[in-house]
């Protein structure tokens, strides 16, 4: 039977610019899903990337990606990561700019 | 009926007492262990308000313990271990813990025998985040382990925390859990209402520049220097037994390493009990940051058992 994890990595956690979830130690999965919800969004979208490194540490961006233009949910998928992710958040940074956002990470060996 | 055990070797570095609860190896998942959450059941699915945001703990995962320069350090047996992790944030030692400063792992069962002796055992270690040079050891604030308990009168929380640092300075002593003489105003930081005092020391209670908190008191002859190595990368796992007494709700006896301290005499605070848990029985584990950095503590393997109490 395989394994599997949800960890929720931050909860309506309102965010401006750039952001990162925390560094999380997946080397016993096999495929990872960041789930993201955007409770509120205004002032621009949202853009999240995967990111591998080979310490949680130095970070570099895997490829894959989703966006949000809005209040809503979107997935980044990844699979052959390694060792580390942590999901990377671009959201609006000007003083109007809001985003609420909730991240769950799914691990299944 | 007559039956014969073989008890896996791992066993071996344990003494556990005669119902062996559980036997947590973290090369086989997280055995029920998870992070510590507030309980959503208000509006919106929101929490309780209140002093401190309980939302924000750092996550717990399972690790290989890999790093920069050594790579994978692995776990006492096998490669994985339950790692506690904290966010890089503090805030000062006497201050409310900053949301994010903690990082916990609990697991949820209940009373299934009459009271007698619980004990708790794990083989653990800790380093912080490497994320600059030297020697992160005094950046660590404190790592300890609790059992929430609730029988048919009271709700108590007996446990050791070992407290590392003070704002930088290094102090190594073990310290209890106890609360007598504080009210639960003082206790939630100035809010009266459903938190009773001695409940969650490791976040409520005032904290004293000396290293005491109103939730925490010194193990007679309890400091020990642990074995933290000389490298943030190097961790070197120790051993950590408690004993407690459900008939006396009292403390037995804790071992550190190759100390035992003798723990008799000593009691948790008792307060009346809540609503919906009676024969609650939840093992929990902290660790909490000193400054600006990620810590870390790794878990091995845990062992939880219940035995007859000791004779009068």
């Amino acid at each position: 039977m395989r394994s599997f994890q949800t960890t929720v990595l931050e909860r309506k956690t309102g965010i401006h610019g750039a952001f990162a979830t925390e560094p999380f130690e997946a080397g016993w999965a096999a495929e990872a899903i960041y789930f993201v919800e955007a409770h509120e969004l205004a002032g621009g979208p949202l853009h999240a990337r995967a990111q591998i490194s080979p310490d949680g540490i130095r970070w570099i961006d895997e490829g894959s990606a989703c966006d949000l233009a809005g209040p809503g949910q979107a997935f980044v998928r990844v699979a052959h990561f390694g060792g580390w992710l942590r999901l990377a958040l671009d959201a609006p940074d000007d003083s109007a700019g809001t985003a609420l956002v909730t991240v769950h990470l799914a691990l299944k060996s | 009926m007559n039956y014969t055990i073989a008890f896996p070797p791992g066993l071996s570095r344990f003494q556990p007492l005669p119902t062996i609860l559980c036997y947590d190896d973290f090369d086989r998942g997280t055995n029920g262990w998870l992070d510590l959450k507030p309980n959503y059941r208000f509006e919106g699915f929101e929490p309780r308000k209140g002093p401190l945001d309980l939302t924000r703990w750092g996550p717990t995962m399972l690790s290989s313990a890999t790093f920069a320069f050594p790579g994978t350090h692995g776990s006492m047996d096998g490669t994985y271990s339950l790692k506690l992790a904290t966010r890089p944030v503090a805030n000062p030692y006497e201050d409310i813990p900053a949301p994010g400063s903690l990082g916990h792992a609990i697991k949820r069962m209940a009373m299934h025998q009459p009271p007698g002796l619980l004990r708790f055992e794990m083989w653990y270690t800790y380093t912080p985040e490497q994320d600059r040079i030297g020697l992160g050891e005094k950046d660590i604030r404190a790592f300890g382990f609790l059992f929430d308990l609730q029988d048919g009168q009271y709700r108590y929380m007996p446990g050791v925390r070992y407290l590392n640092s003070v704002d930088g300075e290094l102090v190594q002593r073990w310290q209890y859990c106890n609360a007598d003489g504080v009210t639960d105003a003082e206790w939630e930081y100035g809010m009266e209402g459903w938190c009773k005092r001695g409940i969650d020391p490791q976040w409520f209670g005032r904290r004293y520049a000396d290293g005491h908190t109103d939730g925490f008191k010194d193990v007679p002859d309890g400091a020990q220097h642990l074995c933290y190595n000389e490298s943030d990368d190097k961790i070197n796992w120790m051993y950590l037994r408690l004993t407690v007494d459900l008939e006396k709700r009292a403390y037995v006896e804790m071992q550190s390493g190759n100390r035992v301290f003798d723990l008799r005499g000593l009691g948790p605070t008792l307060v009346p009990g809540y609503a919906n848990i009676e024969g609650l029985l939840n093992p929990m584990l902290w660790v909490e940051t000193d400054t600006d950095r990620r810590v870390f503590l790794y878990v091995d393997s845990i062992v939880i058992s219940m035995g007859p109490g000791e004779k009068a």
